[in-house]
């Protein structure tokens, strides 16, 4: 239990880029889980996939409530960099936290639409397969081909922007 | 056939993760072994792919799996007294802690040892860093001294047992046989009581010639 919940845990966070809402949200996947255990059959693939269509179902129901908020931030996001890292400095003990290199990439990721975001994150930080992203997305292999390509381009650029160079 | 950029930028995630056949992967590498654009981006890409997946997990929060259980199982019953105080210190109980620990008390062991402080009866005086210096310069001079009278000691009983070794003796001539109508003289008086008594006077004769040669400290 323990390595799904650190698994659902971090595809909660790299989603939405908080830790709190990361927290609450795998509680309400593992409550989903529990409560709609029956419908699981493994025929349809393996329990982790089934664990994270759960969980990316429920991360686009929770995009779809937060939408108000995040557009209140997006115009946030559209001030000066500077301010940007003004804020980082705000929080240093979260900032070592998680590592210089993956708050850039959390702060790139969440400038990326979801579709991009979701499909790089189930690839590259979650390390699932092609066909298994496939079950999950419940789109065709050529999709999740084209949104994982655009959504490295896309995290590449912004990187960049940022004045991130990965080693 | 010469592939486009629009055509490396759209295939770049087949290239990094070998999704490419032989025939698209040379045409893809050719590309980008001319195109000034083409090749850093690929290599960009490459390298944040790379690191993604060299990324760690964020470590979840202890609080989560408790809630969860809480929330599927139901409250669990609150632990109280003792069981509580466990449950409060079971994050330390773990072997790199334990490991921490026994090295630490080792290690003050070892610092109290050399330093001659009473660990059964400390007193504030002990920590003294004069008293501190007294204790651990006795102490030295004590080991160097103790090991001085053992290297000492050693000697002298190598020296004690190589004396008292027995020598080998030279064989005797053999006695000549007796003449016809000879004897071969009185039989001796219990003869192995004169060997004991032979070889204890031999001994005493080596270890007074050991003791005279010796200096007068060590035999003390």
């Amino acid at each position: 239990m323990r390595r799904h919940t650190r698994r659902i845990y971090n595809l909660c966070y790299r989603f939405t880029g908080n830790r709190h809402e990361a927290e609450d949200l795998s509680q309400d996947v593992f409550l989903r889980v529990y409560r709609t255990l029956g419908s699981y059959h493994s025929a349809h693939g393996g329990f982790a996939t089934w664990m994270t269509s759960v969980t990316r179902n429920l991360l686009i129901d929770h995009y779809r409530r937060t939408k108000r908020d995040r557009i209140t931030d997006s115009l946030d996001d559209a001030l000066p960099r500077l301010e940007q890292k003004e804020s980082a400095a705000r929080r240093p003990d979260q900032a070592a936290l998680e590592g210089e290199l993956s708050a850039q990439v959390q702060r790139a990721l969440s400038k990326i639409s979801p579709d991009l975001r979701e499909a790089v994150v189930l690839r590259d930080l979650q390390g699932l397969e092609y066909r298994e992203i496939q079950d999950v997305l419940q789109v065709p292999e050529g999709t999740v081909k084209s949104r994982i390509n655009r959504g490295r381009l896309e995290l590449a650029r912004l990187l960049e922007q940022m004045g991130v160079r990965p080693e | 056939m010469a592939w486009s950029c629009e055509q490396i930028e759209a295939r770049l995630t087949d290239y990094i993760d070998r999704l490419l056949d032989a025939g698209e992967r040379s045409a893809f590498d050719l590309h980008i072994s001319t195109c000034s654009r083409c090749a850093p981006l690929v290599e960009r890409v490459s390298r944040l792919v790379a690191e993604l997946h060299r990324l760690e997990p964020l470590e979840a929060p202890p609080a989560l799996v408790p809630a969860i259980l809480e929330q599927t199982l139901g409250p669990r019953g609150k632990k109280t007294g003792w069981r509580a105080l466990l449950g409060w210190l079971r994050p330390v109980w773990q072997p790199r802690f334990a490991y921490g620990a026994v090295s630490l008390l080792v290690t003050f062991a070892v610092l109290f040892q050399a330093l001659g402080i009473e660990w059964r009866k400390p007193r504030l005086a002990d920590l003294n860093p004069v008293n501190i210096y007294r204790a651990a310069d006795r102490r030295a001079h004590l080991i160097y001294a103790r090991g001085a009278k053992f290297v000492t000691d050693l000697r002298v009983v190598y020296e004690i047992q190589s004396r008292l070794r027995p020598e080998a003796e030279p064989t005797p001539p053999p006695e000549p046989k007796p003449g016809p109508g000879q004897t071969e003289g009185p039989p001796a008086k219990s003869p192995h009581q004169l060997n004991r008594a032979n070889d204890k006077s031999r001994e005493f004769t080596a270890l007074a010639c050991v003791l005279e040669t010796m200096p007068a400290r060590s035999v003390r």
